[in-house]
């Protein structure tokens, strides 16, 4: 899943043991408990809790906006932080509070956790707040309208963050090798030639890199490859894997002929070396999200972006929006001004900060024409082939209970199959069996 | 607390012999025995405030999630939804699970690597560094300097040092003109290089409890053994050997346990991998528990990791009351 700032908190806390597993859900969460309102009073003082899952920048510029909604609305205090180390831990942060019923209001959440979210019933349901036309909820990409609504009965809060992934190329590689810059309309057969032609073992340099963790960054990567072949993850009722389907056996032999047959794929065990070797010059392309972006321009890398090669002319790309959930505390007057509040951040007005200004992609297009997306475009080379790229995202990855063992399933057939071990039919086949046991539950 | 209780209660009995000597009526005994009673509420109370605040640590942090744990293990939870009861039906899912028979296989493959390694070579430094050498307080200190460092930069170090692309062990091999090794990326490499890793962090730590173990064996024997006529060799076998023996009894059980419960170095280098051939037992656990969201399995795990752990210290404890080595 996709971390929401530049710098992935790649440290997480680890737990040891069973107790520790315990210990983590009875000592988190705190926040008091006021006495509930029975009916809606738009005046009256409202506390209201705001964890952003955000540090350093991020978790600044949200505090002074939450600072700032104070002002407008002086009966509104939002005690607002970052709620948890990482936002990775916000997950167990909100487990742990629902056990204590001391919840927050409004928080960051992946939009991976979100069936989970809406499972645990205490998220609010504004689905028929948003179809007010004033909030314009179409204008937000399908991905992160279907993302908030993550079963299809209620929208638990608005999209927070939207990114896409893109191909990136090392200029310098590509020069270094006398090719072509890639193009919108690369098929994966070009893809595959030229990672070979950039391919040399005696410096070392791969043409592409997949990570092989067999974690959520295996999976996603896999999920456009095998959508632009016309597979699809789930069966319609969401009941069955079909991911084992003809066009997931291709998209996996075609990644296995490239790291098998060509050699010219670096398979990145733990998801943090790819990046890295990519950014000084090892690395020819890699198939990445946004916030790359800025770890290029602080390594000062020679790079490019456009659209992710294609098969049959459809380059469809795979999105992760994160949400701001809302939740539910029995009080009127809460959740009035939590939805409030989450609609006012998310205007076109306020994204310009929250999100463009710090480098992530823009949550409506509306937002393309103005003066602080052009200057990020300028400072960040690719940002707007990365913001247009996002209707490219036309499938939504599934967000239903059970997709955390899929995801597990998958990657771990992926992997093997990438490192040598096992036949792609055979390994997605056994995954997709794990995978419908998780999602009978 | 034991203090206290023994110094008021000798307090006590002073006063009692004072007031017997007074003459005792049915009045004056009552009286004492209020106050006695009393003087124990506070004894009591006393006791109590200096054990308290441990146990309330005790309690909150180990006693309390230990049962909650045992709890979740009975139950299918994914940390949202309302927890169904399932009964042992974890447990029993434990017994046909391929995935956690092979992280059983990689952790005793593990042990069985590490503790006889880490005892022998903790023994062997230990022996050399008890000699009076110039600059020993130099060596012993960067002996013990890894122990210090968390096992967070030992596993970047690690994967600075065993990178098959571009890392500095295969540069060394490539300028010797030696074959290239996959290392942490070799499924059948892995295990080893966590293993040579952490002997290198904790060969320190079987040092230092030997090193105090040579230290404390009275210089006599070893002095009768060398009138007696031993060499050098047989004095270490017959005498020294023998003396630690209690110490090395201590550091094998402390060695397998933490052996057992290999987590961090697995979790900064390979995350389990390749293709799973260095997932051992907690970090099955923790990717069940965490990453999966199956709370109830993994803490049915982490139950079945502490009975094995619980029937090795059992059963060591036995053996060396038998023998009559005290290690505890």
């Amino acid at each position: 899943m996709p971390p929401a700032s530049h710098t992935p908190h790649r440290v997480r806390r680890v737990v040891l043991a069973a107790t520790g597993l315990a210990t983590v859900t009875a000592l988190a969460g705190c926040g008091g408990s006021q006495s509930a309102a029975t009916s809606l009073n738009e005046q009256a003082p409202v506390t209201l809790t705001w964890w952003t899952g955000q540090a350093d920048t991020a978790e600044t510029i949200l505090e002074d906006l939450a600072a700032e909604f104070h002002t407008l609305h002086p009966n509104v205090t939002i005690k607002v932080s970052s709620g948890a180390p990482t936002t990775d831990d916000l997950l167990q942060k909100l487990s742990a509070g629902f056990a204590g019923d001391s919840y927050p209001d409004i928080s960051y959440a992946y939009g991976s956790w979100a069936g989970e979210l809406e499972a645990s019933g205490r998220t609010l349901d504004i689905t028929d707040k948003v179809s007010d036309p004033t909030v314009k909820w179409s204008d937000f990409s399908s991905a992160a309208r279907q993302t908030a609504k993550p079963t299809g009965g209620k929208t638990i809060g608005f999209p927070a963050v939207v990114d896409d992934i893109a191909l990136f190329y090392n200029k310098t590689v590509f020069d270094a090798a006398g090719l072509a810059y890639p193009t919108a309309d690369w098929t994966w057969d070009d893809f595959r030639t030229a990672a070979k032609k950039l391919t040399d073992p005696s410096t070392n340099t791969y043409g592409y890199a997949y990570s092989v963790s067999g974690g959520e960054e295996t999976t996603w990567q896999f999920w456009p490859h095998l959508w632009q072949r016309g597979g699809d993850i789930l069966s319609a009722d969401s009941k069955k894997a079909t991911f084992n389907s003809q066009a997931g056996v291709d998209a996996l032999t075609f990644l296995r002929g490239m790291v098998i047959d060509d050699k010219s794929v670096y398979l990145d065990q733990t998801d943090t070396n790819a990046s890295p070797l990519f950014a000084s010059n090892r690395v020819g392309m890699i198939t990445a999200p946004p916030w790359e972006l800025y770890d290029l321009k602080v390594a000062g890398t020679n790079y490019g972006v456009t659209l992710m090669p294609g098969y049959n002319g459809n380059h469809e790309t795979i999105s992760g929006p994160d949400l701001w959930a809302l939740f539910d505390h029995k009080d009127p007057n809460r959740a009035y001004w939590s939805y409030e509040l989450a609609k006012w951040l998310t205007d076109p007005a306020q994204d310009l900060k929250v999100n463009v200004g710090y480098g992530n992609l823009p949550l409506r297009p509306v937002e393309m024409d103005t003066p602080e997306f052009r200057d990020q475009a300028q400072s960040q080379p690719g940002f707007d082939v990365l913001a247009k790229n996002i209707v490219n995202a036309v499938k939504v990855r599934p967000t239903v209970q059970g997709y955390a063992p899929l995801s597990e399933a998958i990657g771990t057939a992926i992997s093997s199959v990438l490192q040598g071990q096992g036949d792609p039919r055979q390994a997605l086949d056994a995954a997709a069996a794990t995978a419908d046991q998780a999602l009978a539950g | 607390m034991a203090a206290t209780t023994v110094f008021s209660s000798r307090s006590e009995r002073g006063r009692g012999r004072e007031t017997a000597a007074r003459g005792a009526t049915a009045q004056q005994s009552a009286e004492r025995r209020r106050q006695i009673r009393r003087r124990s509420l506070r004894a009591d109370f006393e006791g109590w405030g200096f054990v308290g605040p441990a146990m309330v640590i005790v309690l909150g942090l180990s006693v309390f999630p230990a049962v909650w744990a045992f709890l979740l293990s009975l139950q299918k939870w994914n940390g949202f939804s309302t927890p169904t009861n399932v009964g042992l039906a974890n447990y029993a899912t434990m017994i046909t699970d391929g995935q956690l028979r092979a992280a059983v296989n990689h952790t005793v493959l593990y042990t069985a690597l590490f503790v006889p390694t880490s005892v022998l070579l903790g023994l062997f430094l230990a022996v050399a560094l008890n000699r009076r050498i110039v600059l020993v307080g130099i060596y012993r200190t960067a002996i013990f300097l890894p122990f210090v460092a968390s096992a967070a930069s030992t596993g970047i170090l690690t994967t600075y040092l065993f990178n098959p692309q571009y890392g500095l062990v295969n540069n060394v091999l490539r300028v010797l003109g030696l074959p290239q090794q996959g290392w942490l990326e070799n499924p059948s490499q892995a295990m080893v290089v966590i293993t040579l890793m952490s002997l290198w962090g904790q060969a320190a730590f079987t040092t230092v409890i030997y090193l105090a173990a040579l230290q404390d064996i009275p210089g006599e024997l070893l002095e009768a053994a060398r009138i007696d006529g031993a060499n050098v060799w047989q004095s270490f076998w017959h005498v020294t050997f023998p003396q630690l023996a209690p110490v090395t009894v201590f550091v094998t059980i402390w060695q397998t346990i933490g052996a057992i419960q290999l987590f961090d170095l697995v979790y900064t280098t390979t995350r389990g991998g390749p293709l799973n051939a260095t997932e051992t037992i907690v970090y099955y656990m923790w990717k069940s528990a965490f990453k999966n969201l199956e709370f109830g399995y993994g803490s049915a795990v982490a139950y079945g990791l502490f009975a094995v752990t619980l029937i090795i210290t059992i059963g060591v404890v036995l053996y060396s009351r038998r023998t009559k080595v005290e290690a505890f």
